[in-house]
Parts: C-alpha cells; sequence; structure tokens
C-alpha cells in the first residue's frame, strides 16, 4: 500500500517535472520565435506593388454584321477610349497579378454600296488574375489566369423601321494570359507585351429571330438570355503593346484586335475591330499620409 | 497562324449573295421567305412565285427593269406593309384601298361641319357639332398625343352627349400612341390583344403569341365614359386598324363606316446588297379574340356605311351623320 503509495507520489513528480519542461519549452520557443520575428520586422524588406496605369486612345477599323438588322456586313471605322490597372497582388505579389480594364468604344459603318449607316456604341469591363513566371528566361515575363468581363452596347441602323436597334449584353468568365518582355530601342527601356483574351463561358442577350423589342417592352421577356459559349459566343482579344520607359511614365503604343461572333435564335452577329493604340502609361505607389517608403523596399512591378 | 485559324474558324457563318442581279433577286426572295408572317393567312405559295419570276431576272438587266420585277413579286403578299425601296421608287400594293371607295373628304368636314373653325392640338382637329356630340379626327398614330393634350380635348367634350373619334385614312404610326389614346376609354387593365412573332426561317415557325394589356391613364387624368363612336375607312391601317380592333371589344363603342384596311403584322426592315430596303410584315398582332385582323376589321353590325358621294357634293358626310344619329338617338 504505501509502495502504492510512494509509486504514485514519483508518477506526481514527475507529471509534474513534464509538465514543467513542456511549459518551459513552450515559453522558450514562443520567446525564441517572437525575438525572430521581431528580427524579422527589422530586417525583412517592405513590399511595394506599384500599380500600372494606362490610359489609351484607339483608332482603326471596324466590321459589324447582325442578321437581326441587315444580311449585309458594314464596314466603317471604330475610335475607343481605354484604361487599364495592374497591380501585383498583395497576398503573392511575386506571383499573382491583377488587372482591371475598362473601353468605351464608337463605331461608325457603311453597307457596302455606302448608302445605309450603322453605328455602334458599346462599353467594355473586364477583371482578371493572372499567376505568373518572372524572368523564365532572361527579361521575359509570361502569366495566365483568368478574367470576367462584361459587354454591353448596341447597333443602331437608322434606316430600319420597327427594328433599328440591336442592342449587346454578356457576361463571361475566360482566359487570358500574357507575355512580356524588357528590352532597349535606342537606349530607351522598353515593355513588349502581348495578351490575348478568350471568354469561354458566360452568358448573353439576343432577342428571338423575328421578335421586335416592341414586343419585349409590352412586357415578354422570356428567352432573352442565353448560354454562352465558344458554339454560341465566340470572343477574343488580342493586345499588343509596347510601353516606351520616359522615367516614371511611359508612351504606349500598341494595336489591339477584338473580335465576336455570335449565333443563337437563327440571329447571326459579328463584330471586329482592328485599332492602333497610343496612350501615356505609369507605375505609381501610393502612400499613406506622412508615411515615406521603407529604407528596405522591394518593389514588385505588375507587368514584368 | 494558329491564332489566326482560331479567329477564322470561330466566326460564325452569314449568308451573302452577289450584287447582281441574281444576287439581289434571291436576297430578296430569302429575306421574305425566312421573315414575312402571313403566307398561311394569305395562301401564298412563294415557292411557286420564286419559279414564276426568277426566269424574268437576267444578268443584263436594268435597275429599274430589276425593280419592277421584284415589286411585281412582293405584289404577290398583297400587303401594304411591304415595300422595296431604292432611290428611284418604293413599290407599293395599292389594292388594298385602290379597290375600295375613299369614303373620306376631310375638306368636307372642315369647312361643312366646323365652317374651319375646329381646334387643333397633338395631330387632331376637334370641336363640337351642332347635335352636342363631340368630334375629333387623328389622321395618323404617329402624331404623338400627348396626356395633356387628351385632358384638355376631352375636357372641352365634358358637356358633350357623346363622342366620335373619326379614324378614316389614318394609316397607322406608333403603337404606344395607341396605349395612350385608348387609356382614356377604359376603366381596367384590358387585355388589348396578342403578339406572335418568327422563332425561325420556316414559314410555320411562330411564337406562342403573347397577350398584352392596356391599363386606364393614371388618376387624375380626364377619362370618356359616354357613347362613343368610331369612325373607319378602308385606308384605317396598322396601328389605326389596331386601334380600332381593341375599341371594337369595349362596351359603349360602336365601329361605324367601312371595314378597315388591316395591316395587322408589324413591319421589319431589311436590305439587298445593292442597297435597297425592304420592309415586311414580320410579327402578327391578333385581337383580343386571338384572330387576325390582316384583312380589316368590320364595322359593329348594321354599322357598315359608304359616303353617298351625290350627299358629299351637297356638303354632307353620310357616314359622319350616320355616326351622329347612333350618338343622338
Amino acid at each position: 500500500m504505501t509502495r502504492c503509495v510512494m509509486k504514485s507520489t514519483d508518477s506526481s513528480i514527475c507529471s509534474d517535472v513534464i509538465a514543467k519542461t513542456v511549459f518551459c519549452g513552450i515559453v522558450c520557443i514562443t520567446c525564441f520565435l517572437s525575438a525572430h520575428a521581431a528580427d524579422g520586422d527589422t530586417d525583412t524588406e517592405a513590399v511595394v506593388r506599384p500599380v500600372t496605369a494606362a490610359y489609351t486612345v484607339e483608332a482603326g477599323t471596324s466590321h459589324l454584321a447582325d442578321t437581326y438588322l441587315t444580311p449585309l456586313k458594314y464596314s466603317g471605322w471604330s475610335m475607343g477610349l481605354g484604361y487599364e490597372r495592374m497591380q501585383a497582388m498583395r497576398f503573392d505579389p511575386e506571383r499573382w497579378v491583377m488587372q482591371l480594364k475598362l473601353r468605351v468604344e464608337i463605331d461608325r459603318t457603311e453597307n457596302p454600296v455606302r448608302n445605309a449607316v450603322m453605328w455602334y456604341g458599346g462599353v467594355d469591363f473586364s477583371w482578371g488574375m493572372m499567376y505568373r513566371w518572372r524572368n523564365i528566361l532572361p527579361n521575359l515575363t509570361i502569366g495566365a489566369g483568368g478574367a470576367a468581363r462584361m459587354d454591353l452596347g448596341c447597333l443602331y441602323n437608322a434606316r430600319n423601321g420597327n427594328n433599328p436597334a440591336s442592342a449587346r449584353a454578356a457576361v463571361t468568365v475566360g482566359m487570358t494570359g500574357y507575355v512580356a518582355w524588357q528590352t532597349r530601342l535606342w537606349r530607351i527601356p522598353v515593355t513588349l507585351r502581348y495578351q490575348p483574351a478568350l471568354p469561354v463561358v458566360g452568358a448573353f442577350f439576343s432577342p428571338d429571330y423575328g421578335e421586335l423589342y416592341y414586343e419585349i417592352y409590352l412586357g415578354n421577356r422570356s428567352g432573352l438570355a442565353h448560354c454562352a459559349w465558344w458554339g454560341s459566343y465566340f470572343a477574343m482579344e488580342n493586345l499588343v503593346t509596347a510601353d516606351m520607359h520616359f522615367g516614371a511614365t511611359s508612351v504606349r503604343i500598341g494595336y489591339r484586335n477584338n473580335t465576336q461572333s455570335a449565333r443563337v435564335n437563327n440571329i447571326t452577329s459579328r463584330h471586329i475591330t482592328h485599332c492602333a493604340v497610343i496612350g501615356v502609361a505609369g507605375e505609381w505607389i501610393s502612400l499613406a499620409r506622412g508615411r515615406g517608403i521603407p529604407s528596405r523596399t522591394r518593389i514588385v512591378t505588375a507587368l514584368y | 497562324m494558329m491564332l489566326l485559324m482560331i479567329l477564322f474558324s470561330a466566326c460564325h457563318e452569314i449568308e451573302e449573295w452577289a450584287n447582281d442581279p441574281r444576287g439581289n433577286f434571291d436576297a430578296l426572295w430569302t429575306i421574305i421567305d425566312e421573315h414575312y408572317c402571313f403566307f398561311a393567312e394569305k395562301n401564298v405559295d412563294w415557292d411557286e412565285v420564286y419559279v414564276r419570276y426568277s426566269c424574268k431576272v437576267s444578268d443584263k438587266m436594268t435597275g429599274e427593269e430589276l425593280f419592277a420585277v421584284c415589286s411585281d413579286m412582293l405584289n404577290e403578299l398583297r400587303d401594304g406593309h411591304t415595300n422595296l425601296a431604292a432611290p428611284f421608287d418604293v413599290s407599293y400594293y395599292r389594292a388594298w384601298w385602290s379597290d375600295y371607295p375613299q369614303n373620306f373628304d376631310r375638306r368636307l368636314i372642315r369647312q361643312y361641319y366646323f365652317n374651319f373653325n375646329y381646334l387643333t392640338a397633338a395631330g387632331m382637329d376637334y370641336g363640337i357639332l351642332p347635335e352636342n356630340v363631340g368630334y375629333m379626327y387623328y389622321g395618323s398614330f404617329s402624331s404623338t398625343i400627348g396626356e395633356g393634350n387628351l385632358d384638355y380635348i376631352l375636357s372641352y367634350f365634358s358637356t358633350c352627349d357623346g363622342l366620335i373619334v373619326d379614324v378614316r385614312d389614318n394609316g397607322g404610326g406608333d403603337m404606344t400612341n395607341v396605349g395612350t389614346l385608348v387609356s382614356r376609354f377604359i376603366g381596367q387593365r384590358t387585355l388589348a390583344g396578342y403578339i406572335s412573332h418568327k422563332t425561325g426561317p420556316g414559314h410555320d415557325d411562330f411564337s406562342e403569341p403573347y397577350a398584352y394589356y392596356y391599363d386606364p391613364a393614371p388618376q387624375g387624368r380626364v377619362m370618356w365614359g359616354k357613347p362613343v363612336v368610331v369612325l373607319t375607312n378602308r385606308s384605317t391601317f396598322s396601328a389605326a386598324n389596331n386601334f380600332v380592333s381593341v375599341m371594337k371589344q369595349l362596351p359603349g363603342v360602336t365601329i361605324v363606316g367601312a371595314t378597315t384596311g388591316g395591316g395587322s403584322g408589324m413591319p421589319y426592315s431589311s436590305e439587298l446588297p445593292c442597297g435597297w430596303s425592304v420592309r415586311m410584315s414580320a410579327c402578327s398582332v391578333l385581337d383580343a379574340s386571338g384572330n387576325t385582323t390582316e384583312q380589316g376589321i368590320d364595322p359593329t353590325e348594321g354599322c357598315a356605311v359608304d359616303m353617298d358621294p351625290l350627299s358629299a357634293v351637297d356638303g354632307r358626310d353620310t357616314m359622319l351623320d350616320f355616326a351622329v344619329n347612333i350618338l343622338t338617338r
């Protein structure tokens, strides 16, 4: 019995020792980690993620077709204003980048015999995220990811009576990516980029084959939304830019091709533009009031 | 290269025609074939029409000659809403009204009934006849009717025993004006009719008729609850025809005159490779009973009346007099 008690006492003492040891160990590890972390706070580089923003003007040719309005293909000019914003993402700035694009476009086209005019006015907006591989080759960065996109617009053909307009509306998600190469052109640093964007799936608007908008106005709104996939709705954007860097500001020149083709309810529409792009781009850093750039800073640019 | 292949293969095909007489003829025939909505009602065999007219097309014919062939082909549809417009002419099927008496002389009414002392607002001539009957002439539904205009006109008629709405020679216009005018004669939400559109290029590809309704004018607007006569002739067409079809079902409304001209197909526009524009009936508007009114709407039973030319010489519009008698008897 005594023995048993003794045993019990020994066991209790052992448990206390173990508990104290473990406690001390946790405290030590915590203190060590805290100290290490404190050291890190003073030694680690601050990550600064400048915003690459570009304002562009676009001009070029437009090719429009919409069998709801006319069986003929119209051609003319296209003009647009664009805004693009790219920034490395906070959670993993080395590898992930976000991109926001907004564009306003107006086209004026004529039929083949040039006795009728069709206008297009529209706006498109997209937001995407891309994973990137920086310097996969010297000065070469590639990225790939996805983007959500919204297109709103309207075609207007003045010669038509009860069907003068055809609305465009689409919400899609798709693939996008880019290749960026840093080089020099006559001693000027230049960033060349090619970026395609390819919507994959979504929804888009179309009236029925012979449905007039008056019927929609009367309240018949069934069957206006359609699933967008490559068989019914194909769109692709190809953007090539060259940013010539002059200090913090760059001059952007480039080329944009937009292709959109849809077929639903026996209505086929097509919209193709080829535009020259010119604008200004720059990398800007937002700083909190009263706080400058930390002494040890690592700048992670968006594009390359 | 691969990118270009993707781009071009992804674009959906669009049928094209050559810009020559044959191509333009085929384009016109196909556009009508795929969009026109009254082949069955009019018992038109469009394939047979192609065979009959196609042989008249040759590559050496002039634009005017091609236009004549195309116009004759369109006239096979016997449709006042179907036209071909070229820089030098607009084809137009006129027999729907030219084969009937005109039954209307606007000057006669202005001169002999109002001695040119009538009022005009929102495209309407209006005044009070000696029998204490209000009279308004609405010549085109393209003339926008303002709610304030209607308030004033109906208030002006407030002491009258009845109202004549004359839509003779009204060739139609904007359907929204039909709703605006009808809204003063209904006390509750009213089934106005149905609309059915093509769902594909086949002759029988139609949507289920969609019911549409007109609501009474908003509270505070001047309404009309006394007897109404709507005066019609064969040239009452399109939106005016629709107005008559809606009014005819309302209590207290009598349709007087001649069968209207029809034109219940809402027009749809397209064009040919040569730039000529074409218009055709594409959406069928049915009356509240679900019946087509493309062939016209008959007057209320016992109210069919023509204008007597001899009485017109004496300054009397026998159709208008008939309407006044209905409202004052």
